[in-house]
């Protein structure tokens, strides 16, 4: 079975970096990756989560204060 | 179709050859040996063209720093991506390209002609390869306690044209060398700035490469960020095969002559090859990519990049000026000062603009 993999864009790789930590003390899976070409030319990184960890994802990143751009499905 | 062909992993890998191909034989048709293409080098002699500095050996406006900035311009308008930006410490990229350049010109080349170095058999550069390594290591310390710039602003359009409108200015100076009685524009008659290729064969192949790194995002220093970081190795595949094809380009044509001693445009006290790129991988990394890629940026709309660039040109200006440039006979006077001051600079700007400093100032809520 394929996953569905959603992905947080952030303003600046420390960020992305605070929301791992973050998001892995929820014990959720996800990943740190390269942002996918075709969302942005910036050679950040990015947030890979699953698409029903959605609403999860979304409360840690506000109960945690960590700005972001968008998430997108991939 | 074509927006997919730039996505994957061959297409950077395509793109590291391309380079790699495209130095060595810039080299072979009039380049300085081991310096087919180097960022820092090449915006160091335009400095010099325009009478920013006085050292006559490093004196010509390079072509192909023109055609990297405008053949990204191209790829970013075909593909709607030309994002005019700007607002994100643009005085911090200025500070931490001229102190980049400051250390690129103590090892004596960029990211880029670190691998040229070594594909041409210098083996002072894996010196400077490892002080790169270590300048982002540190960097990614700084990078994991938060530290970050601040966001970008959408801008008009303007401020997007602003750094081609000036790479167009200059290509201008190239193309009809006006002498004026200060002795501006400024062109050497021996020495590695007399060295050149043809200026339209140069500016094709940048604008090829300026096209390609848009489109595959190459960077050098994001390579080693991502692959200590994240563990991704998509961009660092592009650094290898651009390695490895110059490699095979210098031996096909004879451009390989491996050693430590008597390589061209190069020192061997070791320390301070170490030392100097320590300063530029850390300022590079600080700033978000290496001298390519902000170039790279600079012709997408990115006018923060574009200040970064300007601080290298500056930061050039300053290095031979003051005698922190080293010459194939070492370090300039001034180098070890000014590589151990600029790495002070870098800590401090690490620190306070990171989680590490707001604890101390007492900011953080």
């Amino acid at each position: 079975m394929k996953d569905n993999f959603s992905v947080v864009i952030f303003y600046s790789n420390s960020a992305a970096i605070r929301a791992e930590s973050l998001t892995k003390k929820e014990n959720l899976k996800i990943k740190l990756i390269p942002v996918p070409r075709h969302l942005s030319s910036d050679c950040g990184i990015c947030l890979r989560f699953n698409n029903e960890d959605k609403s999860k994802i979304e409360k840690i990143l506000q109960d945690g204060k960590v700005e972001y751009e968008n998430i997108y499905r991939i | 179709m074509w927006k997919n062909f730039f996505n994957s992993r061959k297409n950077i890998i395509f793109t590291g050859i391309f380079i790699g191909i495209s130095a060595a034989y810039l080299q072979k048709l009039g380049n300085p040996p081991n310096m087919g293409i180097c960022v820092a080098c090449m915006l160091r002699d335009i400095a010099g063209a325009l009478g920013l500095h006085r050292a006559e050996v490093a004196q010509y406006i390079r072509p192909e720093i023109i055609g990297f900035i405008l053949g990204s311009l191209l790829a970013a308008l075909i593909f709607k991506e030309f994002k005019p930006r700007a607002g994100s410490a643009p005085l911090v990229r200025f500070v931490l390209g001229f102190l980049s350049m400051v250390g690129a010109l103590v090892f004596l080349g960029c990211p880029w002609r670190t691998l040229l170095r070594l594909a041409g058999g210098d083996g002072n550069a894996l010196f400077g390869l490892a002080g790169l390594i270590v300048g982002i290591w540190i960097g990614i310390f700084f990078i994991k306690s938060g530290y970050n710039l601040g966001r970008n602003q959408r801008t008009h359009q303007l401020v997007g044209w602003i750094m081609p409108v000036i790479m167009l200015g200059i290509f201008l100076l190239l193309i009809f060398q006006p002498h004026l009685s200060s002795g501006a524009v400024f062109f050497s008659s021996k020495g590695p700035g007399a060295q050149h290729a043809p200026i339209f064969i140069s500016l094709i192949i940048a604008i090829a490469i300026g096209f390609l790194a848009q489109r595959t995002r190459f960077c050098t220093v994001a390579a080693v960020r991502d692959a200590i970081l994240i563990k991704d190795t998509y961009l660092l595949t592009g650094v290898v095969s651009l390695l490895l094809a110059a490699l095979v380009s210098n031996l096909t044509l004879k451009q390989f002559h491996p050693g430590f001693q008597g390589q061209p445009i190069a020192h061997n006290s070791q320390l301070w090859n170490f030392g100097g790129m320590v300063l530029a991988g850390l300022a590079f990394t600080l700033a978000g990519g290496c001298p390519g890629r902000q170039l790279f940026l600079s012709g997408e709309g990115d006018a923060d990049a574009a200040i970064f660039v300007l601080g290298m040109v500056v930061g050039a200006g300053f290095a031979h000026n003051f005698a922190t440039a080293s010459s194939p006979k070492g370090p300039g006077l001034w180098g070890p000062a000014s590589v151990i001051t600029g790495l002070i600079v870098c800590f401090i700007i690490g620190f306070s603009m990171s989680d590490l400093g707001k604890k101390q100032m007492g900011d953080k809520k």
